[in-house]
């Protein structure tokens, strides 16, 4: 019963909570993120395409 | 998945707190012993040729037999109460280690075990399975939905979720032997050899696999969690402590990922339990609908389907038990139209993509645990993440994974002719195993999914951040990166 009591105040915190903004830590993450996963992306495609595995 | 965590996050099964030995452990084991079981073979040791398996049957008294012929005179009823009693004893084991009531597992177990693989017999019925026009004939049949032997497992599903929505007391009753995460981390295990065998037999293609496997790896990681992240943090106002577990959970690896990266970041260990509540809902909805979007569209890109399952279905369970039915739909498909694809290479790509997906989940939470403790919420020096935390979050059972597959691989290439003849049988019989901890799975997972949760109070928000980024972005994406890498690659054909 206690859990159910923590998960419901958790539940109700969800729609209450204050909107935090985004820090420079955090937008720093979400660029170099996915600006590395877009470029290796890029690059193992162009791999794929000029240097594929055959079989 | 580091399931100490997990489990001292779910009070719920409060035996595992204090349990000597995690689910990971335990799956890594049970499948392991099912595999060497099953490789007495070799030496001409039937050791598990009893365990029981279904055909597409009009006619029920053919339904059932044991796998082997040297088990035949137990007839099927007889190999699926051996299978049965097998199990629970066995499981029974398990759950005794992780500190279960036993007897409350044994009452639950044998409920679990017939519903699900009733409901596995049923979805095995000519006129739901039944594909061809010959097979039609040969049943007598003049109509069938076509869903193959493995819509048995939509039928195990179907079964669980009637439990959870319909009878959640019943489903309450059950739930010590409601354990998806590690029955489909047994069958994960014994995959491993499976998909070895097949793999040695086109070691380009596997190899190619695996290149392709490294793209899952940078967008899962680097590409949804960011743009996930950002939706969850920018358009939604969750704080980072709610952001980071629910960006985890849809787009890396649904519960594991959520819980994992919850406990780097030191967030109350309730949140992301409660965000693994809607993971396994949602992974229902994209199971139900995702292969037989597969079958009408990618029936001739076979690859791209198994990773498409593999990129955008968000638990273990649920992406490699779709990968499994999209292989089954897929092949059918082309089977009607005169083309045999060998079996295991669409599964296959599914299980590798996720298993690589998975393989990264510790170094993952580390990244972030450290971007967390060091710059966002600074912590004392004792309580700052640590690299050890990379292996104490590894998803152990990959590491039996590997182990049967590189036995399973060299089993199959590196012995002599008489030896290597004999392996694909006998992992064969290891393979009936896993099929029926895949039922147990989808019925499992069934069970947990009771969609009333997407209603209650503050589940809105988690709910539509799922959906937008889930139906909105990840599964399209994923759709995309599948076709770069696996377009107009095929499976070898059956010989």
């Amino acid at each position: 019963m206690a859990q159910l009591d923590v998960r419901q105040e958790l539940q109700k915190e969800l729609h209450r909570a204050p909107v935090e903004p985004l820090l420079p830590i955090e937008k720093k993450l979400i660029g170099w993120s996915l600006t590395i996963g877009l470029v290796l992306l890029v690059a193992l495609a162009l791999l794929n395409h000029y240097a594929p595995v055959t079989f | 998945m580091s399931d100490t965590i997990l489990n001292d996050l779910r009070p719920q099964r409060a035996d595992a707190v204090t349990a000597p030995i995690n689910e990971d452990w335990l799956a890594v084991v049970l499948g392991l012993a099912i595999f060497v079981l099953a490789l007495a073979a070799l030496v001409n040791v039937d050791l598990i040729g009893w365990v029981v398996t279904t055909s597409v049957w009009s006619n029920f008294s053919q339904a059932l037999k044991a796998t082997s012929k040297d088990f035949s005179s137990l007839g099927g009823i007889g190999a699926l109460v051996a299978t049965y009693v097998a199990l629970l004893v066995v499981l029974s084991a398990c759950a005794g280690a992780l500190k279960a009531n036993l007897t409350r597992f044994a009452l639950a177990f044998t409920a679990v075990f017939w519903i699900a693989y009733a409901s596995w017999v049923i979805g095995n019925f000519a006129n739901f399975a039944a594909v061809t026009p010959a097979e039609q004939q040969k049943f007598g049949i003049s109509w069938s939905l076509k869903l193959t032997n493995e819509g048995g497992y939509i039928f195990a599903l179907i079964a669980g979720l009637i439990i959870a929505n319909f009878f959640p007391r019943f489903a309450e009753a059950v739930r010590e032997a409601v354990r998806p995460e590690l029955y489909i981390k047994v069958a994960i295990v014994i995959l491993g050899g499976v998909f070895a065998v097949t793999a040695a037999g086109k070691l380009g293609l596997a190899s190619s696999l695996i290149l392709r496997g490294v793209a899952a790896i940078v967008e899962a990681y680097l590409i949804y969690w960011a743009v996930v992240y950002f939706v969850a943090r920018k358009w939604f106002g969750f704080n980072r402590e709610w952001a980071a577990p629910l960006a985890s959970g849809i787009s890396i690896c649904g519960v594991s990922a959520a819980i994992a990266v919850g406990g780097a970041i030191r967030a109350r260990p309730v949140v992301p339990v409660l965000v693994s509540s809607l993971v396994v809902i949602f992974a229902v909805v994209e199971v139900l609908i995702l292969p037989f979007l597969a079958q009408a569209f990618l029936a001739h890109e076979p690859l791209v389907a198994g990773a498409w399952m593999g990129l955008a279905v968000k638990t273990d369970g649920a992406a490699v038990a779709a990968g499994g039915i999209t292989e089954s739909l897929i092949l059918a498909k082309n089977a009607a139209e005169g083309v045999n694809y060998q079996p295991g290479w669409i599964l296959g790509t599914a299980a590798t993509i996720k298993v690589f997906i998975d393989i990264f989940i510790g170094i993952w939470a580390f990244v972030l645990g450290y971007i967390w403790t060091n710059h966002i919420n600074v912590t004392p020096d004792q309580d700052k993440a640590k690299l050890k935390e990379i292996w104490q979050r590894f998803p152990k059972f990959i590491i039996g994974f590997l182990i049967t597959f590189v036995v399973g691989f060299y089993l199959a290439l590196g012995t002599p002719a008489d030896i290597a003849k004999k392996v694909p049988a006998a992992i064969g019989e290891a393979n009936t195993f896993r099929v029926i901890f895949f039922i147990l799975t989808f019925f499992s997972i069934g069970v947990l999914s009771n969609f009333k949760t997407l209603w209650q109070e503050g589940f809105g928000k988690l709910a539509a951040v799922y959906l937008l980024s889930l139906f909105g972005f990840v599964i399209w994406v994923g759709l995309l990166i599948s076709w770069i890498f696996f377009s107009g690659i095929t499976p070898p054909l059956a010989s």
